[in-house]
């Protein structure tokens, strides 16, 4: 086992709601490249966080090269010489490759005036050339070059900035480097990597777990904030990974699955052949009266772009949808709404509700048409409107004047609810409905989503974690790469186990 | 990672190069549009007044016409670059002006501070600057908030240190400076073009220059490399302040006169210039070498439409399609999507 060079103790983190991470111990060794993998919501993102200090542990204790680190933001971590590259680089598009790599830095060039352009473009050479990118112009905007020709100069920056720091062996944390880059491109990042590794500690964060298993001398797993396993190289192949990912117990009554109704035989939805360049193509389905589907897929899988453009926010390429057996015309929000169509989007408190508006002017929002009497608007249509939604909906609010930015998250998205409810729309999109939601408010939601199914809504929904998904639907289709790679039956009393469904979304 | 090869070839190539091509290129870099333009409008109008625009003596006109708007451009458009806004330059130019007039030999005061106006009319102008920034940056204002503001409040000032009136200039010197030339190239041009000389060697070659276009294209990232980006936005308010003020002198001088109205109406011609001239209002982009473009083809197109006789209220109406035009040809709205 080689030098350990950061370790997390026992680290704590709780937001509202969540326990991140609940006593992880992690740590990275010298000239190493350490495989981090976990679902969405297994904590790894908290994890990079607290390591680039971007936030502080709650409890725990976190050393780097020995020394207990307090680091106030990512600059102050990269002194220490540890540092993120971002999937699509963090850095500046109008500026120059030599201006970017330099930034902030220009006085190690000497403290002249002016800048000696020559001297740093000449050092910037050398810099591209140590990651690869020889070829690359110091001098071309960075708007205008590759994704992954910015991935491999911010590992540049990270490496310049270390030898400036004078750090020793730094580490470099790198999240889902692969999703945007070609096959060939990969291939050469993992070089890259390889070569790296005798100057430097790798974390790499990845969905592909092939290429975790292919590239990792180690690999940690986490899940539900907790570590599960530390695999060193050839201890585990992809399937054993994937078990240790998602566990095995399934709370039998987690999600209400008594509750489950069969859906009804009446096709609500049925999108034909939808075609998004580049995002995702060939996506059919039908949704049944009261049915609920659940939408399984990492990011990029093209789950969410499918889901913008059923709410019209996004137009598609090509492809049919139809409503009730009309073919409906989806070419913004409108039409969607017109056709029945409900979007709870993920970030209620932004995109669902006009926060600045009071619960009643939410719940009406799309329905002030039927509030008139001529040109104006009737105070008494529209108290008895929200007042009735408000009680069907079991809204928390001190009155109907309230405004909505003062209300729980949970109350809020009972708001946006209630507002499509009004509308009549007979298709709810629940984006992520349990995000940031504690436990007992997440019961309620289940309950509520239930309840809407059983009235005859049909729901399709994306979920924080796969058991979310098994659990709350009839049926799920498992997007990966833009297409749909598999439909999965989950009745009430025959659930498919998440070990057997996440092969086919990793 | 194709098409790196012919993003690199580039660079060793350009040492080697005759130093008239290296010129033009340098000349040109982010202002083909803008030299295209000029070079439209002046042969419109030189066909339109069959060659008396492009005389010498009225391209020694539009230079003349053109130095002070240039100036002021010069000034407005680094506060664009860094994504920020000015709006208070005509109340700063009119304060700057109503207190230099009393200070020149005058038929109102007794003083005649002779040329130390000039560093008095700079104190003023840069701490309407300085105090814009500071509103900017620590009380965390929206710029375009903070300067409307310093343009009420300078305006007020001028018209109660000037009382209303008009004040004239009774020192010559000013006067033959302001319109003067050196081997037929007005003087005022060659100011102008001795700010943009240290602006732009400034934006190119220092690291506050790219510290500039940094803010303008990330403020959040700018920070995190470690740049102040409050201390750069205040100093750049500031010089835009000072500016401001070498105009306003001129402004006086060119008038012999001054009153609180002096900066009156500059301030969208200006903006107009900078749009004009292909600096990006999102930020980032364009420098400088854009803002002189911009003020040319501005002046230029003002002074064939007089040589043509265009009525003045067409002619507003011209500018304001030649801006909307401008911005939709020339500047590359690829670029701006990825800005911000």
């Amino acid at each position: 086992m080689g030098e350990t060079i950061l370790e997390l103790k026992r680290a704590k983190k709780a937001f509202p709601g969540v326990t991140a991470l609940d006593g992880v111990d992690f740590r990275v060794e010298r000239n190493e490249i350490l495989g981090l993998v976990g679902e969405n919501g297994a904590g790894k993102s908290t994890l990079m966080k607290i390591l680039i200090g971007l936030q502080t542990v709650d409890e725990g204790e976190y050393f780097l090269r020995g020394e207990r680190a307090a680091l106030d933001g990512p600059s102050a971590a990269i002194r220490k010489g540890i540092g993120m590259v971002f999937q699509e680089g963090c850095m500046i598009p109008n500026l120059s490759v030599m201006d970017n790599l330099f930034l902030g830095n220009e006085d190690s060039f000497g403290r002249g005036p002016l800048m000696p352009v020559k001297a740093m473009a000449q050092a910037a050479r050398g810099e591209l050339e140590a990651v690869g990118l020889g070829r690359l112009n110091p001098k071309s905007t960075v708007g205008d070059i590759s994704s992954a020709e910015k991935q491999m100069l911010e590992i540049a920056r990270l490496l310049w900035l270390s030898r400036l720091y004078g750090v020793d062996n730094p580490i470099l944390i790198l999240d889902e480097p692969t999703t945007v880059l070609q096959e060939s491109e990969v291939e050469r990042l993992f070089s890259i990597l390889g070569a790296l590794k005798a100057r430097a500690s790798i974390v790499f964060i990845s969905h592909r777990l092939e290429e975790v298993v292919q590239l990792s001398d180690r690999i940690v797993v986490l899940k539900d904030g907790r570590l599960m396993a530390d695999l060193g190289r050839g201890q585990a192949d992809v399937k054993a990974i994937e078990r240790l990912m998602v566990g095995h117990e399934l709370a039998v009554e987690h999600y209400r699955e008594s509750m489950q109704t069969d859906c009804g035989s009446e096709v609500v939805l049925c999108v034909k052949e939808l075609r998004l360049g580049g995002r995702f193509e060939d996506f059919s389905m039908d949704l049944h009266r009261g049915e609920i589907v659940s939408l399984v897929g990492l990011m990029g899988s093209g789950k969410e772009e499918v889901c913008r453009c059923l709410g019209g926010s996004e137009v598609p390429d090509s492809g049919s949808i139809a409503v009730h057996g009309k073919p409906a015309r989806f070419a913004s929000p409108k039409n969607a709404i017109d056709a029945g169509i409900g979007i709870v989007p993920i970030d209620r408190r932004n995109d669902g509700l006009a926060t600045s508006l009071d619960v009643m002017s939410n719940i009406n929002l799309l329905i002030l048409d039927r509030m008139r009497s001529g040109p104006f608007l009737k105070p008494a249509l529209e108290k008895a409107s929200a007042r009735r939604w408000v009680e069907e909906c079991l809204i928390k609010t001190p009155s109907l004047q309230t405004s909505c930015s003062t209300l729980s998250g949970g109350n809020q998205q009972k708001v946006v609810i209630a507002k499509w409810l009004a509308a009549e729309a007979a298709i709810l999109v629940l984006d992520h409905p349990t995000r940031g939601i504690d436990v007992g408010a997440k019961d309620e939601i289940y309950r509520r989503i239930r309840a809407l199914a059983a009235a005859g809504l049909s729901i399709i929904i994306m979920c924080d974690t796969l058991e979310e998904d098994i659990g709350l639907s009839n049926r799920m289709i498992v997007m990966k790469d833009g297409r749909i790679v598999r439909e999965i039956p989950c009745p009430k009393d025959a659930k498919p186990a998440p070990v057997a469904v996440i092969g086919y979304i990793v | 990672m194709d098409g790196l090869a012919a993003a690199a070839s580039t660079a060793p190539r350009a040492a080697t190069r005759p130093l008239a091509s290296r010129l033009l290129s340098f000349a040109s870099k982010g202002t083909r549009g803008q030299i295209v333009a000029l070079a439209i409008v002046m042969l419109i109008f030189a066909i339109g007044t069959a060659g008396t625009s492009v005389s010498l003596k009225n391209l020694q006109t539009i230079l003349s016409l053109a130095g002070i708007p240039m100036i002021i451009c010069l000034a407005i458009h680094q506060v664009v670059v860094i994504g920020a806004m000015d709006l208070s330059t005509e109340g700063v130019i009119s304060l700057a002006a109503v207190t230099s007039g009393f200070l020149i030999k005058n038929p109102f005061t007794a003083y005649d501070i002779g040329f130390w106006v000039i560093p008095v009319a700079i104190l003023i102008g840069g701490s309407a600057g300085l105090v814009n920034g500071l509103i900017n940056t620590k009380i965390r204002m929206p710029s375009f908030i903070a300067t409307l503001g310093m343009w009420w409040v300078t305006q007020g000032l001028a018209v109660i240190i000037g009382k209303g009136n008009a004040v004239k200039m009774l020192d010559q010197r000013f006067q033959n400076i302001a319109n003067g030339d050196v081997m037929g190239i007005p003087v005022t041009i060659l100011i102008a073009l001795g700010v943009f000389a240290i602006l732009f060697v400034v934006q190119r070659r220092t690291r506050f220059g790219r510290y500039l276009y940094a803010i303008g294209g990330d403020e959040t990232l700018a920070r995190q490399a470690g740049i102040k980006v409050d201390r750069v936005k205040v100093i750049v308010f500031t010089i835009t302040g000072c500016i401001y003020a070498l105009a306003s002198i001129l402004l006086v001088a060119r008038l012999a006169s001054s009153n609180p109205r002096t900066g009156k109406d500059l301030m969208f011609p200006a903006m107009t210039a900078v749009a004009v001239g292909g600096v990006s209002l999102s930020g980032g982009v364009g420098g400088a070498l854009n803002a002189v473009f911009g003020a040319l083809i501005v002046t230029a197109l003002n002074n064939g439409m007089v040589l043509m006789k265009v009525s003045p209220y067409l002619q507003n109406a011209v500018n304001g399609i030649v801006l909307i035009a401008a911005v939709a040809v020339t500047i590359d709205r690829k670029k701006i999507g990825i800005i911000k």
